[in-house]
């Protein structure tokens, strides 16, 4: 489910159809600035604060949505 | 047909060049004693130029990197490796990256509004913008205060703004910031090195791009020359400069609007092209010279973000063809209004002083030079003019009117690329184009 809610954040964000649960965020031309609001859609839709470098680690659905299990209140 | 041009920045050598090459009579006025306006060379080593004014481009700014190639001048890609390093009161730190040591959630929630306020803007027409006189009304200053609420978001929003529009947010509109954002492409793409507007350099310098502009136009360009008055009588416009007068079938005035509106008209024009709240775009830019770009063996970037000023960011803009090492400091905003009345001397310590807080590895800086866009006569004010409050809805429409036989130019009339050298450019095409589709009957003579 995560997985899906965290694509289509993707898709918004980068104005792109093109996202599976293993598209790198960076290689399809986001950035840090962009990163930052997929962070910010992440807090708002799953109540989690992940940081910078937790999506410079895992930049994609499969990992921000692990990440997210590990952290959800 | 005959066509005097004010101003011979990128705009006025533009649209003279594209009118030389359509048969017309130019001549091209312009008051210092070089071409260039707001895009200026230093050469801090003998061969190696830097830009003291306008610099950077990327691939979507067609016009320029179309000029770039008629005049056989190449580009350069701007350097980014290494860890930046950052002063921002609790996010103090060196990290990989340019992202800030600052709460991501709460900047993302900051440019998530901003990307909200530039969907909804209407870039052709920003006066026409659904709830333009509300959003027309309000400051950034005033916006932020309602609408960012995490500290972080509060600290960095003026250092985005004065890094992307050299502008304090009591300066500017709600609706200015998002036709700006806009206009030059988005916030990614206005922000971005890489894939963004600030990808590359113009290699050996900006300023080569006015030069050899006005290179083939020859004794047509002609310095020191400032316009004092437009006059129009029946037999079309008399220009009025320190020199004489010139009669000519039309004008091009392609200077800033706060200058644009020291020349006297008679007729005088119907609407000023600068408000009440049209502010200078508040720039000084700070070159730090050293032997080599000497930060890079220490893994560093050269790129810094500073809460506090004078340098609020700074970039490794050594030339690519070496010869030394350039730190460029950014000061804009309010602190662009505090240094610009320092003296030299004071202005030259702040930034040495800043500069060896934030690199100590790096010995004291060769040379130092300051270029003050603010109180520069001929500019006034630099990346460009800053609309406040009232001055898109008051002005908009009147952008590009023709004042009878009087056209204008230059980047603040271009809703494509605005406050960029490519809507100089842009807008020097464009009223080139409308002179000669407007005056075709008079034909090519005289």
């Amino acid at each position: 489910m995560t997985v899906h809610g965290v694509s289509d954040i993707f898709r918004r964000v980068l104005e792109t159809p093109e996202i599976d649960a293993e598209s790198d965020f960076f290689r399809l031309g986001g950035d840090s600035l962009l990163a930052t609001r997929v962070l910010s859609a992440v807090a708002r839709t799953y109540g989690v604060e992940l940081t910078y470098y937790d999506f410079v680690l895992t930049p994609t659905p499969v990992g921000l949505a692990t990440r997210i299990a590990g952290e959800a209140p | 047909m005959n066509v005097v041009v004010v101003g011979a920045g990128l705009a006025g050598l533009t649209a003279a060049s594209d009118l030389a090459a359509a048969g017309v009579g130019v001549t091209v006025l312009e008051a210092r004693d070089r071409v260039g306006g707001r895009t200026h060379g230093i050469e801090v080593a003998p061969g190696s130029w830097v830009d003291a004014g306008a610099a950077y481009l990327g691939d979507r700014h067609t016009a320029l990197n179309a000029m770039l190639t008629e005049l056989g001048l190449k580009k350069t890609p701007t350097r980014m490796t290494g860890r930046s390093r950052f002063a921002l009161g609790s996010g103090d730190g060196t990290q990989l990256g340019r992202f800030p040591p600052l709460n991501a959630v709460a900047l993302g929630e900051m440019f998530d509004l901003l990307a909200d306020l530039t969907a909804v803007v209407r870039v052709d027409a920003p006066w026409l913008t659904p709830d333009a006189a509300r959003l027309d009304s309000l400051t950034t200053a005033e916006w932020a205060e309602q609408h960012l609420h995490h500290p972080d978001a509060r600290l960095f929003f003026p250092l985005f703004l004065g890094e992307m529009m050299a502008a304090d947010p009591a300066d500017v509109s709600v609706l200015h910031l998002a036709f700006y954002l806009r206009s030059g492409g988005g916030t990614r793409y206005l922000n971005a090195f890489e894939g963004g507007a600030q990808q590359d350099r113009v290699d050996g310098g900006a300023h080569q791009l006015c030069e050899a502009l006005a290179a083939r136009l020859g004794e047509r360009v002609r310095l020191g020359e400032p316009v004092r008055a437009i006059h129009q009588d029946d037999d079309g416009p008399i220009v009025h400069s320190d020199r004489g007068r010139l009669r000519c079938d039309a004008v091009v005035v392609a200077v800033p609007p706060l200058l644009a509106d020291d020349i006297e008209h008679r007729p005088d024009v119907p609407v000023r092209r600068a408000g009440e709240r049209t502010a200078r775009g508040c720039a000084v830019k700070v070159q730090l010279v050293y032997a080599e770009p000497l930060w890079r063996a220490h893994g560093l970037s050269g790129w810094s973000v500073n809460a506090n000023g004078p340098l609020l960011s700074t970039v490794d803009d050594s030339p690519a063809t070496g010869g030394a090492g350039v730190l460029t400091g950014f000061v804009t905003g309010g602190e662009a209004r505090r240094f610009s009345a320092l003296s030299a001397d004071e202005q030259r310590r702040e930034a040495a002083a800043q500069a060896a807080g934030l690199f100590p590895q790096l010995p004291p800086p060769i040379g130092i030079h300051v270029t003050d866009w603010l109180d520069a006569d001929y500019s006034r004010g630099c990346y460009a003019a800053l609309h406040g409050p009232g001055d898109w809805v008051r002005l908009g429409p009147h952008l590009t009117t023709p004042h009878r036989r009087v056209h204008w130019a230059g980047t603040e009339t271009s809703t494509e690329f605005f406050g960029l050298m490519e809507g100089a450019i842009r807008s020097g095409h464009r009223v080139a184009t409308e002179i000669l589709t407007s005056y075709s009957s008079t034909g090519r003579s005289r």
